[in-house]
């Protein structure tokens, strides 16, 4: 009997300890979004976490490939499994996985922003108005990088044509529509202008400040045609002193500077050292390290084109962001291309394929507005502004400008563009400065574009100037409408 | 009776008509009620009652009486002079009989209201594998696994009446020795039952959605210590089946064709001919397999033991790539007095695994892509890296150089203890405790060395730790108890478990040549870690009742909770109802002497699964993210706290007849809706999510499922054949508001078969362009569908092209033997599915991968060349024409093979011969495995993973056709 009492004790302790297993468990790495915005400290740390999606490799790595490989600043050499390779030849089809991933990155982007936005009522403190500041300006950054890929240049039918969904999370539709080109840039504004009364701090390049504001909004008019106002914007943060041009040696090695120590950059992706994306990295498609040849996939190299203009002027300080492919002396090739590598995107900090790619920076802003004074008939002013750029440049003499010398360039637009091209290569405006002013892109050098590398060209109007909106949404939101 | 005999037939002389009794009871002296008693050459007979006792009047001492009842060899007797015959009946060892293990509780095969199949240890282990799952490919209707790789470190999957869940897992709860969970070495299995329909999971209904799958591992023998010593070892070879890519010459004609004039002899000069690399033959090898087993089982009365230990080493066909495990088991049991008994287990086990080193995009990427142009050795002899110029291949890698230098490799280790109590409360009532704790953890280290091109000029290593660990509790009475022809069993139990998984991992960079430990890293690049727990708790009961052995019914309710639910919905009701009824028990069955058995069985019942990941209910920020060195979150996922179980309803009829003791059929029905799926619903982008799980949609698999196990000849010379082949068919009822869920290429939609292909469609190639074309679905003026062809990818419709779920699938094997020679043949087959093949879109590309090898055309397949051409494949264009090789039905190919898994010839050596070396027991064998694949798939191999994201054949492991010579030895 003895042996029936303790036998009762043991079922008697199995059983409450089965019935004390708690079956409420909660993650370790996690926080119910109950809490997770609950005090400031909390939306800082959420606010944090949108600008982390921006250093994703869905963002920064789909932004500047889709954005630049359209161009003729760099050249695909061969074969690639990177789908952004079909922007590049122009063969684009809806389900390209680089163009759903922007989307799909951009507006979990704008999604969070939201949560944020909606939460903090304006005047609470200084300290949220600074971060709605920071998630207003996101949320427009944002969009307007989805109008640039998915709805045509602004002055095509003067904003009309359909853009993308403007989300701002107060809509009950799960299922929104397109907004045209201009009901996006009309939110991105006003988003903006907003942003730039809430942000009082002056934080570095890595976050959002008022002068990232107004540097953004003199882009936006710029592309908008309404250039006294992307005049007005490059002035304010040309004029906040905020910033300054690098100095010529400095800009020559910028790729491996701590980004902050870049007294010119305006806003960067920041990527450190636990973000390196590493073969997965932009660098990698565009530089593999002659040393070793063996830190990137280098498929992209600098277009013959790009590289006999920069070479008009051999002194020219952006030589200094290719590094041609030399072996005994002997230039290489893959296919038809010489392998003229781009370093923009290396060595930030010593690592082969790290970077914290520039997204404005002011010699972008002397350029908006030397567009803008041409455009308006301010020619020796757009001039001056490209001189203090080409002189930073390391040029001088002859390889300045003056109004009645363009160097056969022929009219001075022609003259800024090529300098935006020039100083801008490789970041991501070059087809979109192109289309947006109603000129073809042509390509006249080797390459895998068409079956004609000599004779490749596209027109401002060609219905691939914008990509196929992701065919997965397209499946899944009948209300939006396809790209023809 | 004594009454009735007189009167019925007064006019008929009784002469020497004799009144038998008796007493019929089984080996252990227990009443057997419902045995048939009949007069041979007659149809009179008698059954004996609740008390096993019979009365029967026999017309002479000539007369012979059977004896007959299910799950028990027949008995004659002779009537002679005896008034009181008693019989004890001994239980039949044929396949009726056969003890099977149903979870909580053990069977007779004949008693089971439910359709279970019962692999034994023998027929498991034919094929030779590390893997029990593997090993039951095509042994059991309705049981579908498959590889996906050769590699000996992969895992197959395996899914039972085909999936029944879109998000949630859909392979069936694993269950060894009675405890959910836990792990068995093939060599130590004793027998896999595999539960099917409601019914038969009834216990482990709440996770029991998919099937069950259990495995009862040995144990020991009171008697003699008995040694068995089990040795094999031999080669394995990678199937190449139908696949072949250019050789030096052939390419280079090829790429000629479509290659810029002007630049071809300038890129490829015609000396790259000189060489002919075979990539294939640089990356595979004749890997061996060896598998050694001792084991030792008996003891006394009071304990028993059966223990054992394995080596098994297998090397991949692949370089590089070895699996070697070992492993012990001891299974003990011991009565400490008449109501207590102990039954302990434990499972140790060790696993080393090696892997493709070459880093990068790795050796079977190599193999069928690099260029034959290219060679692997500088002219010194020295291996060539790939980067040093010249090389024509697109990745410029030469996996040969990374072998040198790299590692990828693993070493897991893992314990399961088992300590099991039975108690005897009362004469009927037992109380049980099973108790399991399973711990495991793995180290792996991948290593690029600073020589190798993967090593980017530093050096780099990546670690990774994991660490599980399981406990489970379940605590069970069980009552038994017969009223007079009623037998009755309840049980009831409460069980608790509790899982958790650490993972960490850290790669740092800046190694010196060779020295692979972090210690002597010159920085750390990255660490991560992550924890994650889950809990169950069950309380279920039983009811069995069963009527004169000829009625039985079964049910069964339980309610479990998991801490994978919503906080509204964290737990679950389930029940199961199943009832059979033995015909031939019946005494009108009497006549008919041929059916040993027949039986009808229903059930019906709801069954749960609840295999999603952790935490999925909650509304989350992940602070798995940081940004400029800062803390951050970011909203990760929606929350839905009324997430709950998802069930699957299955109603199953069944019948077994057993022929002449000769004939065993097995036929199954089954129709299983599962609604309130666990599924992913797929959110617009736009929403900020790509998706979110709710209890939505419903599937329903219907299929049919026959076995048939038939001794074909009997005496010297035998013959068994066993056949199983199942059909299933997955249909998509209804998904959230109507909504398609497409995962790649595959397509869910509401109407459609589970998986189905959906792509734009393959229409073949323009005779007078040589350009692609694809189907373009539009609406005529009127409405109506208009389909025409198109060159433009872009604008081709996607749309159904079929499915990638076989419509059936089975095994066959043959066994002969005479004397001690004994021949086996085993087949498994599926048919009906299309295979994606993948890779085809990298080296069947019509000019867009020419920096990549290109494949031969297989049978059928031509070439566009000029204006007419009927032709299979476009015009090659340099840098690819018109998109032709993106996804489309042009790379769906039949996925329907017919394999010889195994074939096996032994030798057993008489017993006179096997005294002589002191042995009971001494077979000798030769086997082999995969020798022939019967297929049209263009590819090495056309076996996919079946089920949820299967279907596609990319760069593929094929398997491995191993031939073995092995000894048994038994002391």
């Amino acid at each position: 009997m003895k042996s029936n009492i303790i036998f009762k004790n043991i079922v008697f302790a199995l059983l409450i300890f089965t019935a004390s297993c708690d079956n409420e468990l909660q993650p370790y790495d996690s926080k119910s979004n109950e809490v997770a915005l609950a005090t400031p400290a909390d939306i800082q740390i959420a606010t944090y976490g949108n600008y982390a999606m921006l250093v994703t490799e869905d963002y920064t790595r789909n932004y500047l490939t889709l954005n630049e490989w359209p161009g003729d600043n760099v050249v695909q050499s061969g074969a690639d499994g990177d789908q952004a390779s079909l922007g590049a030849s122009y063969l684009h089809i809806p389900a390209m996985y680089p163009t759903t991933n922007f989307w799909a990155e951009s507006y979990k982007l704008i999604y969070s922003t939201n949560l944020i936005i909606n939460k903090i009522a304006d005047g609470e403190s200084d300290a949220l108005d600074q971060l709605k500041g920071e998630n207003l300006y996101l949320r427009a950054m944002a969009h307007f990088n989805l109008v640039r890929l998915f709805g045509r240049p602004y002055p095509q039918n003067k904003g009309e044509n359909p853009g993308v969904p403007v989300v701002l999370g107060i809509e009950d539709d799960l299922y929104p529509a397109r907004n045209t080109v201009k009901e996006v840039y009309t939110a991105v504004i006003a988003d903006l202008l907003k942003a730039g009364t809430l942000m009082k701090e002056l934080k570095n390049a890595d976050f959002a400040s008022k002068e990232v504001v107004d540097a953004l909004l003199s882009r936006i008019y710029l592309y908008m045609e309404d250039n006294e106002n992307a005049i007005l914007y490059a002035n304010k943060v040309i004029d906040s002193k905020r910033y300054q041009l690098a100095t010529t040696e400095m800009y020559k090695e910028s790729p491996k500077l701590v980004p902050e120590s870049n007294p010119e950059t305006i806003f960067n992706f920041r990527h450190t050292l636990a973000d390196n994306k590493d073969k997965n990295a932009v660098g990698s498609l565009y530089y593999n390290d002659p040393e070793t040849l063996s830190t990137g996939w280098g498929e992209y190299y600098t277009s013959q084109a790009l590289w006999n203009l920069l070479n008009e002027n051999p002194q020219d300080a952006r030589l200094n962001f290719i590094t041609p492919h030399y072996i005994d002396g002997k230039l290489q090739y893959r296919g038809t291309s010489p392998q003229y590598f781009i370093n923009k995107f290396n060595w930030q900090e010593g690592t082969a394929n790290l970077a914290s790619p520039v997204y404005l920076r002011l010699a972008e802003m002397y350029l908006n507005r030397a567009e803008a004074y041409t455009k308006t008939g301010k020619n020796q002013l757009a001039i001056d502004d490209v001189n203090l750029i080409r002189t930073r440049a390391g040029l001088s003499g002859s390889a300045l400008y003056t109004v009645g010398a363009l160097n056969g360039r022929g009219s001075v637009l022609n003259v800024v563009l090529e300098e935006r091209r020039l100083e801008l290569a490789y970041e991501g405006h070059r087809p979109g400065d192109l289309y947006r002013n109603n000129l073809p892109l042509v390509r006249a050098y080797p390459g895998m574009h068409g079956t004609d590398n000599f004779n490749f060209r596209v027109e401002p109007d060609a219905p691939r100037v914008v990509y196929y909106i992701p065919e997965r949404e397209v499946n899944i939101n009948h209300n939006l409408v396809q790209n023809p | 009776m004594k009454t009735s005999a007189i009167p019925i037939k007064p006019v008929l002389q009784v002469k020497n008509e004799l009144r038998i009794a008796g007493k019929v009871s089984d080996e252990k002296g227990e009443a057997l009620p419902g045995v048939n008693i009949v007069i041979k050459g007659t149809s009179q007979g008698s059954n004996t009652g609740v008390d096993g006792s019979y009365e029967i009047v026999v017309p002479d001492a000539q007369s012979v009486l059977m004896f007959s009842f299910v799950g028990y060899q027949s008995h004659e007797v002779a009537v002679g002079n005896s008034t009181v015959i008693n019989v004890s009946l001994v239980a039949d060892t044929k396949a009726l009989n056969e003890v099977v293990v149903v979870g909580y509780s053990s069977k007779q095969l004949s008693q089971l209201s439910s359709s279970v199949s019962v692999v034994t240890g023998k027929q498991l282990n034919d094929v030779t594998s590390n893997n029990p799952i593997n090993l039951l490919q095509g042994k059991a209707p309705g049981v579908i696994v498959s590889n996906s790789s050769g590699d000996p470190n992969s895992t197959p999957s395996i899914v039972v009446r085909g999936s029944s869940s879109i998000t949630a897992g859909s392979a069936p709860l694993m269950v060894v020795d009675g405890i959910i969970g836990g792990n068995a070495n093939p060599n130590d299995i004793e027998s896999v039952t595999i539960l099917k329909d409601a019914a038969a999971t009834g216990l482990y209904g709440s996770r029991a959605a998919n099937g069950v799958i259990i495995i009862t591992t040995k144990s020991g023998k009171s008697g003699k210590t008995r040694i068995d010593f089990n040795a094999s070892a031999g080669f394995n070879n990678a199937t190449t089946g139908n696949f072949q890519v250019m050789n030096s010459q052939q390419l280079y004609d090829y790429e000629k064709s479509f290659y810029p004039a002007d630049r071809f002899n300038n890129e490829i000069p015609a000396s790259v001919v000189a060489q002919n690399t075979n990539w294939q033959d640089l990356a595979f090898r004749t890997g061996s397999t060896q598998n050694y087993v001792l084991s030792l089982s008996g003891g006394s009365e009071n304990t028993k033991f059966y223990i054992s230990g394995n080596y098994y080493n297998e090397q991949g066909t692949l370089h590089y790539n070895d699996a070697k495990r070992y492993n012990v088991r001891a299974n003990i049991t011991h009565k400490i007095n008449d109501k207590l008994k102990l039954n302990v287990k434990i499972n140790a086990r060790l696993s080393k695994q090696e892997s493709d080193r070459a880093g990068l995009d790795g050796a079977l990427y190599g193999a069928y892509n690099n260029m034959p142009w290219d060679n692997p050795y500088n002219s010194d002899g020295s291996v060539n890296k790939g980067t040093d110029g010249g090389w024509y291949g697109r990745e410029q890698e030469n996996f040969l150089h990374g072998w040198q230098y790299n590692l990828n490799q693993a070493n897991a280790s893992g314990l399961d203890g088992d300590l099991n109590l039975d108690y005897t409360i009362l004469k009927n009532l037992t109380f049980s405790s099973y108790n399991r704790v399973s711990t495991s953890t793995s180290k792996s280290e991948l290593y690029y060395d600073i020589r190798a091109k993967a090593g980017k000029g530093l050096g780099r290593l990546t670690n990774g730790f994991v660490n599980n660990l399981s406990m489970i509790t379940s605590n069970r009475l069980h009552y038994d108890r017969n009223f007079g022809k009623h037998e009755l069993s309840a049980l009831a139990v409460l069980e608790g478990e509790k899982n958790k998984i650490d993972a960490d991992g850290v790669t740092g960079e800046g190694f010196a040549p060779g020295l692979h430990v972090m210690n002597t890293a010159s920085r750390i690049l990255s660490a991560t870690g992550s924890i994650n727990e889950n809990s169950f708790i069950k309380g279920l009961v039983q009811l069995d009742y069963s009527y004169v052995n000829r009625y039985f019914v079964v049910g069964s309710y339980i309610n479990e909770s998991s801490s994978r639910f919503g906080a509204n919905n964290r737990s679950g009701n389930f029940y199961t109802l199943g009832a059979s009824w033995v015909l031939s028990n019946e005494s009108f069955m009497k006549n008919f002497a041929a059916f040993d058995l027949l039986k009808l069985r229903a059930s019906y019942g709801v069954t749960g699964n609840a295999e999603i990941g952790n935490y999925q209910s909650f509304g989350l920020y992940s602070f798995a993210s940081q940004y400029a060195g800062n803390s951050a979150a970011f909203p990760y996922q929606m929350d839905n706290k009324d997430l709950t179980w998802e069930k699957a309803k299955t109603l199953n009829f069944g019948l077994d007849i057993s022929l002449y003791k000769r004939l065993m059929l097995n036929i199954d029905a089954y129709n299983k809706t599962t609604d309130g799926l666990l599924l992913n619903v797929e959110m617009p982008f736009t929403s900020g999510f790509g998706s979110v799980i709710r209890n939505v949609g419903a599937i329903r698999n219907r299929g049919l499922e026959l076995n048939l196990n038939s001794v074909n000849l009997e005496g010297k010379f035998l013959w068994v054949t066993n056949f199983n082949i199942a059909f299933n068919r997955s249909k998509v009822l209804t998904l959230d508001q109507g909504k398609d869920i497409r995962t790649g290429n595959i397509l869910i939609s509401e109407g459609q078969q589970l998986y189905t292909w959906n792509m734009r469609k393959w229409m073949g190639v323009d005779p007078a362009t040589g350009d692609p074309l694809w189907e373009q679905v539009s609406k005529g003026a009127n409405g109506e569908e208009v389909r025409t062809t198109t060159n433009s990818y872009a604008s081709a419709t996607q749309q159904n092209v079929g499915t990638a779920s076989p419509n059936l699938t089975g095994g066959m094997s043959n066994t002969w033997s005479y004397k001690g020679f004994t021949l086996s043949a085993f087949f498994n087959y599926v048919s009906g599915n299309k295979v994606y093949h993948n890779s085809r879109a990298l080296f069947d590309s019509d000019g867009a991968y020419y920096t990549y090898n290109s494949m031969v055309l297989a049978d059928g397949w031509s070439r566009w060349e000029k204006p007419g051409d009927i032709a299979t494949h476009p015009k090659p264009v340099f840098g690819g024409n018109k998109n032709s090789n993106q996804a489309s039905s042009r790379y769906l190919e039949d996925g329907s093979y017919i394999r010889l898994r195994n074939i096996n010839f032994s030798y057993q050596l008489p017993d006179h011969l096997a005294r002589k070396i002191r042995s009971e027991n001494v077979k000798l064998f030769v086997s082999a495995d995969n020798l022939v694949t019967f297929t049209k798939f263009s590819g090495m191999d056309p076996e996919v993973v079946l089920g949820p994201s299967g279907g596609t054949s990319s760069i593929k492991y094929p398997i491995s056709k191993k031939v073995l010579f092995g000894i048994n030895i038994g002391f």
